[in-house]
């Protein structure tokens, strides 16, 4: 019985081809939306994942307050005398200070102003891990390498950041010194990473003699089963007693790897997430033209109706006809979206990586191909309930009636 | 010609208003997209503006000087690779069409007040007959107290936003006296509420009393503060400033390593980040328009074909196909216009409802909704193409139809 109702349900959606093609289409263009959207949220949190697993979780950074990006506000640094006094804390594996400072590169005729950072090359395991970044081609500094720099991933690509690509062994002008390009970062991703420029100590204080000793950030490794989070919090403590501040007044903040990564992804989930409520506007519509179509069926096939319940059809029956239609648009529409959305989502994806921005790609888990199928033709079952409900109580004398 | 029209709105309203229903599902299609996109792009433009104001306080006759750098590092200059130097300022002053060029300086520290300490920001106001200049070009006054003299070594002006007591538990007032970076000042005034962080949670000293206690020995500055002696001069000033500062900083033209600028210009590039921003959010609601749009475009194909012998007997007693065309052209636009009408009505209502919720919630004053005429008119006008542009192949196959098979079939 309830096949001959599918059959029957299947039948009249084919039949109306037009109208119900223009239903699915409004329901498509909105799930597409939102699956394009939502693919883009859970590809960066998976990126996120992968680079806070291959970082570790006994990371953590140190960082002076102040107005800016870290280390650029020369009135708020950290100091050699920091990282000593933490690198003697219980629990600390290791700490090490990075110099960061806006520099000008040259390349031949071409100027661009980038980041420098500065790291103590005996360290340089540590900055790797805490970075997630390795030297893809060349070699990583040694100590007294104090002209010669490694560069971020974009420095070899044409057009990227210099219209040359700079080689191996080739000479880059950092602030009007000469510097030996000794090796190449990988790519991190996101464009501004990407250019940054690597030195030593040495190289940096050579570019900027009242440098030494104050640092954009302190890096730190907790010994091995010691938590990352408690030690943040001792770490905060003791520091703050060593530079005799108040507690809620520091002039630094220590933050686990996890913390730092955990702030940027909740931005990007509540971002994605008011981008994907604006999307579902769309379905929200989509659904009132599903309604609609569906009031036009049953007024349609009032006579049909009146004929099903005189040769016995229930009212119940007449509801679930009409349900399963609405659900089946629904269904088609969740279908064709979410291959759509697949489309928009991928392209979107290799556009950002052409723009640099390589670590920004969807990612398309079953579960939300699946609810999103799920929730379209929840939403298309749903719009027929009203229709169907008008559907089920006509009375099969006056539906007969019907012209 | 006017009363066929008319006629057609007559014929047109009466057809909508008899499938009550189904025109009042599909408008309804239309005004929930409508409406997102007017309180999205109100909120977005009020928001906005308000941004906008926090920089955008100087008059059309100022440029400013700073070294390039990274920029939106923090505090001007302070991503500058090769900062700018005093001197510079000095030469400035002697090119012709500038009325005064001052020096910036922008200090952030530890300020500390009531057992309570804060990180904020201190810069200057030049001494002598620059002063009023100065005070003149930011439009400094203040709300109690009074603004800086010359001599006055350890007394500062501090912006509005220290007189709640949010940060050091009581409000800063004139007379108090509030430590900034290990030094003790009085303040002697604090300015009116200006709406931009900027003043409002800035503490203003002398450019003397700057130097002398925390930029001793230090011949750098942040930026250089240009006025020009007339509106018209300031183009002209531009270009000689520009071709002073690369002999002394000898750079070649194109290879500059500073920009002199109107804060206006400098503005341009956040406000065009923004814009694109407002632009993305309100392509996808207009997704839900396009949505709308279809559904439109399915009432009227439904229309047509109950009317088919309405439109066989409208073309057997005459009409011809571009009178039906035009006839379901308007009635699907009209569907659209009204959608639109009662959408930006609702839409302008989130927005104002939503900006005074926000402002409330967060205590923000950048939450607001700014609804333009040209938003409205726009929103209506989209409304009504959008309408238009659904009804144009329903229309043509109405207008197609042949009128002796149409006059035939029955429903």
């Amino acid at each position: 019985m309830k096949a001959e109702y599918l059959r029957y349900g299947l039948e009249n959606l084919l039949h109306r081809r037009l109208r119900s093609g223009l239903t699915v289409l409004s329901i498509l263009i909105g799930i597409a939306a939102i699956f394009a959207l939502v693919s883009f949220g859970f590809g960066i949190q998976n990126y996120v994942n992968t680079v806070g697993q291959e970082a570790g979780v006994d990371k953590l950074f140190i960082q002076a307050r102040g107005i800016g990006a870290p280390g650029t506000d020369e009135n708020f640094q950290v100091t050699q005398d920091d990282v000593e006094f933490v690198g003697k804390i219980n629990g600390v594996a290791e700490a090490t200070g990075m110099y960061i400072k806006p520099v000008e590169a040259r390349n031949g005729r071409e100027t661009k102003f980038v980041f420098g950072a500065g790291y103590d090359a005996s360290k340089a395991k540590l900055v790797e891990e805490t970075f997630t970044v390795k030297v893809e081609k060349g070699r990583q500094f040694r100590g007294g390498d104090s002209g010669k720099a490694i560069l971020g991933h974009n420095y070899q690509v044409a057009d990227k950041i210099f219209k040359n690509p700079v080689a191996l062994g080739e000479k880059l002008e950092i602030n009007g010194q000469k510097f030996e390009v000794i090796g190449f970062y990988e790519e991190v991703g996101n464009p501004s990473d990407d250019a940054n420029i690597y030195m030593t100590y040495g190289g940096m204080e050579s570019l900027f003699p009242g440098i030494k000793d104050t640092y954009g950030y302190i890096l730190v490794r907790a010994e091995a089963g010691v938590k990352a989070g408690d030690l943040a919090e001792t770490i905060q403590e003791r520091l703050r007693k060593h530079k005799g501040q108040e507690k809620g007044e520091e002039d630094f903040f220590v933050q686990t790897f996890e913390d730092a990564l955990a702030t940027f992804t909740n931005i990007i989930t509540i971002l994605n997430g008011v981008l994907a409520l604006i999307a579902l506007i769309s379905v929200i519509v989509a659904s009132v033209n599903t309604m609609n179509t569906m009031y036009t069926a049953v007024i349609e096939r009032t006579k049909e109706i009146g004929i099903m319940k005189a040769i016995g059809a229930r009212n119940s029956d007449i509801l679930f006809i009409f349900i399963f239609e609405a659900g089946m648009i629904g269904l088609v529409g969740g279908v064709l979206g979410v291959g759509l959305g697949y489309l928009i989502a991928s392209a979107g994806g290799a556009a950002a990586a052409a723009f640099g921005f390589g670590a920004l790609q969807p990612a398309f888990p079953p579960f939300l191909v699946a609810g999103c199928i799920a929730f379209a033709s929840l939403v298309g079952a749903l719009s027929g309930v009203l229709p169907a409900r008008q559907a089920a109580q006509l009375k099969p004398v006056d539906a007969l009636r019907y012209e | 010609m006017l009363e066929v029209m008319t006629d057609y709105l007559r014929f047109v309203m009466g057809t909508l208003a008899h499938r009550r229903l189904r025109s009042w599902l599909t408008m309804i299609g239309i005004f929930i997209g409508i409406a997102a996109l007017v309180a999205l792009i109100s909120l977005g433009e009020g928001l906005r503006g308000a941004i906008l104001g926090q920089f955008g306080f100087l008059g059309p006759d100022v440029l400013g000087v700073q070294a390039a750098g990274i920029a939106y590092a923090g505090p001007p200059g302070s991503g500058a690779v090769d900062p700018l130097t005093e001197d510079l300022t000095d030469k400035i002053r002697r090119v012709p069409g500038v009325e005064m060029a001052i020096n910036r300086y922008i200090e952030t520290g530890t300020m500390e007040f009531n057992g309570h300490s804060d990180i904020v920001f201190a810069w200057n106001i030049p001494e002598g007959k620059d002063r009023s200049i100065a005070e003149e070009m930011l439009s400094l006054k203040v709300a109690q107290g009074r603004l800086l003299n010359d001599g006055d070594s350890f007394s500062v002006v501090v912006g509005n936003g220290f007189t709640d007591d949010e940060d050091f538990g009581k409000p800063v007032q004139v007379g108090s006296t509030i430590t900034f970076k290990g030094v003790d000042f009085k303040v002697v005034g604090i300015l009116q509420k200006e709406g931009s962080f900027i003043f409002d949670t800035a503490i203003i000293m002398n450019e003397k009393v700057l130097k002398d206690n925390f930029r001793r020995g230090d011949n750098t500055v942040n930026a250089i503060g240009i006025k020009a002696e007339d509106v018209s001069a300031v183009a002209g000033v531009k270009e000689r400033v520009e071709q002073l500062l690369r002999r002394e900083r000898n750079v070649k033209k194109g290879e500059e390593n500073f920009t002199v600028d109107s804060p206006e210009n400098t503005l341009q590039t956040l406000d065009q980040i923004l814009f694109a921003v407002q632009l993305f959010v309100s392509i996808i609601a207009l997704i839900s328009i396009i949505v709308g749009g279809i559904g439109i475009a399915n009432t009227m194909y439904t229309a047509v074909l109950e009317r088919t012998k309405e439109i066989g007997i409208m073309k057997a007693i005459g009409a011809r196909n571009s009178s039906i065309f035009t006839l379901f052209f308007i009635e699907s636009g009209f569907l659209g216009l009204v959608g639109g009408v009662i959408g930006v009505l609702l839409g302008a209502g989130i927005a104002l409802g939503g900006a005074a919720a926000g402002r409330a919630a967060l205590g923000s004053d950048l939450i607001q909704a700014h609804i333009s005429a040209w938003l409205i008119v726009g929103a209506l006008a989209f409304s009504f193409c959008i309408g238009l542009a659904a009804g144009i192949l329903p229309a043509l196959r109405a207008a197609k139809k042949h009128p002796v098979e149409s006059l035939r079939y029955a429903k």
